[in-house]
């Protein structure tokens, strides 16, 4: 594999890594299965796009589109809170609402952005020859703050009574802590984040299509696996830089595979390959669930007991 | 101080499995009192405790916490005036989080919650001092998730949490019912102590007549969604379980259809 496309892996392992976060927030922190994402990605990448193409500082650009994603966040949230919506079925409402919502922003199925001024190009300008180096640097440098603001959320009272919310919502309400706004601002934060992504998107791959978002929430959840598989913990730090590393592996490891001719796979197989590997993370868990009961049915009779 | 006057609930109304838990309970605890609750299986123990939990709120009746009228208030507006140690040791804790942070959650009580840390050196010394009246070693184990802990264990530290803040009313519901016998005594003597200590008023919610009279300064008992027995002091103090079983069959003219489940 080329350097260059090394780093195209990489940038792109980045921006799906921030994708890797909101998934955190709302599948493992909030528990809250969440397929917003599909629309809310896209909707980031639009408002981004048309906003920049209308001759905006991409920088207004970019945080117009988080806000837009966290709307949609805030949105699936109310469905489910407010009006009783399973939580599956709100975030799939509001992702086929958002695919009408976002050709309507673009006006197009699709919008270029050549030669336009993005959020890199005052860092390109510094060096013309090195786009490919410098875009996965600024990306990265997003991509630690996000990592850094999220731990220190987690860390703090609202935090720890968002994760709570997750955990166990009975105990959190009989704490004094208001689930419902919880699941609301966490759900607005965790697609803010995959919005934004969308909007950082869009302005390394050169304009907005509106087929962008498909498998976004796939991706997402895939890089989450990966991470706790790599890198298995449970503290707050720990799962979020699991959930970045395993963005960054899981798209170097797509790379790899299609760049590997002898395994005959090409870029369109990109979504069967992702679903099967995400399909047997899934199962991987009680399938070593059922290994170790099976290995302690075999050893009983040591029944560990502690009295209090 | 707590007043509920004249509960109402019932469930599912109008239809073939329509069940009036609650009709017309009414109960007073004045500051400090230590009260138990008995009664056979749907006698609506539980519900009357989350009817003054805020986890239901009732069809019909008041309750007043400390002089205010919570009777339309959800179960987080409540927590500020109500602590609350739940009958299974998984619900009252986070298993995902660490001792320190359900500490931590619990310290925040009825208070607003911010963006300042919700831990720090102070408080973690605070923590370790309160777990180390536990006497289980878990002053050592703040970072330890509490999923590693046992039963017992999880409910002594629910008890610890529910004391951290101070309450107008402590609600015991069952908390015990899922341990073994020799655990469950051991997070009964916790309870008698954590709530002298902090001259708790307090309600416990019990399947057994035996600890009903052996703890707290007062009983009562539930029948069909009503207060049907309240014994104190004197009375309380020379009665013995069939001296309770009598009076309740001298007071309601019938036979406990499940003695068998109250003797124990």
């Amino acid at each position: 594999m080329s350097l260059i496309a090394l780093l195209g892996a990489t940038e792109i392992g980045l921006i799906f890594a921030l994708v890797a976060l909101g998934v955190l927030i709302s599948f493992r922190i909030l528990n809250f299965p969440d397929l917003t994402a599909d629309g809310s990605f896209p909707l980031g990448g639009a408002v981004a796009a048309t906003l920049i193409a209308g001759g905006h500082d991409p920088w207004m650009a970019t945080l117009a589109g988080t806000a837009a994603g966290a709307l949609a966040g805030l949105t699936t949230a109310w469905l489910n809170v407010r009006l009783n919506i399973l939580q599956l079925l709100a975030s799939i409402l509001v992702m086929i609402a958002l695919y009408s919502i976002n050709l309507r922003i673009m006006g197009a199925p699709n919008m270029p952005l050549i030669g336009a001024t993005t959020v890199f190009s005052p860092f390109i300008a510094l060096s013309p020859d090195s786009q490919y180096v410098i875009q996965p640097m600024v990306l990265a440098v997003i991509v630690v703050i996000a990592k850094l603001a999220l731990d220190a959320f987690f860390a703090s009272q609202s935090g720890l009574a968002m994760r709570a919310t997750g955990a166990n919502p009975r105990m959190a309400r009989s704490q004094g802590i208001a689930t419902d706004r919880m699941v609301l601002i966490g759900m607005a934060i965790s697609n803010a984040l995959i919005a934004l992504a969308g909007a950082l998107y869009v302005q390394t791959q050169g304009g907005a299509d509106i087929s962008m978002g498909i498998g976004t929430i796939v991706v997402g959840l895939a890089a989450v696996i990966i991470g706790e598989t790599l890198i298995p913990g449970r503290t707050i730090m720990i799962a979020t830089l699991a959930a970045v590393l395993g963005a960054l592996v899981y798209r170097l490891f797509i790379a790899l595979a299609l760049n590997a001719d002898f395994i005959g796979l090409q870029a369109q197989d990109l979504n069967l390959i992702t679903a099967l590997l995400v399909g047997f993370a899934l199962v991987l868990p009680s399938l070593k669930r059922k290994l170790a009961a099976k290995r302690s049915a075999a050893s009983k009779g040591s029944t560990a007991h502690d009295a209090r | 101080m707590m007043r509920a006057k004249g509960l109402f609930k019932t469930f599912n109304p109008g239809t073939p499995i329509e069940n009036p838990a609650l009709r017309g309970a009414s109960l007073d605890i004045p500051q400090g009192q230590f009260v138990t609750v008995i009664g056979s299986n749907g006698a609506g123990k539980s519900t009357f405790l989350n009817a003054i939990s805020g986890d239901l709120i009732v069809d019909q009746g008041s309750i007043e916490i400390a002089g205010r009228d919570v009777t339309r208030l959800s179960a987080w507006q409540r927590a500020g005036l109500v602590a609350r140690v739940f009958q299974d040791p998984m619900a009252g804790t986070c298993e995902g989080l660490t001792i320190e942070e359900n500490l931590a959650i619990a310290w925040q009580r009825g208070n607003k919650r911010g963006l300042k840390g919700s831990l720090n050196a102070s408080l973690r010394s605070q923590f370790r001092d309160k777990l180390a009246t536990l006497n289980l070693g878990l002053e050592n184990r703040l970072t330890d998730h509490m999923g590693l802990l046992s039963g017992g264990q999880r409910q002594a530290v629910s008890l610890l949490m529910a004391s951290l803040k101070p309450s107008q009313i402590l609600l015991l519901d069952e908390h015990t019912a899922a341990l073994d016998p020799k655990t469950a005594a051991f997070v009964l003597e916790l309870t008698d102590q954590i709530v002298r200590e902090n001259q708790l008023t307090a309600m416990m919610v019990t399947h057994s007549m035996r600890q009903a009279l052996d703890h707290g300064d007062r009983t009562v008992m539930l029948h069909q969604g009503r207060v049907v027995l309240d014994v104190a002091g004197e009375e309380r103090a020379k009665m013995d379980v069939p001296d309770l079983l009598a009076m309740f069959e001298r007071t309601r003219g019938e036979a406990l259809a499940d003695d068998a489940l109250l003797l124990g």
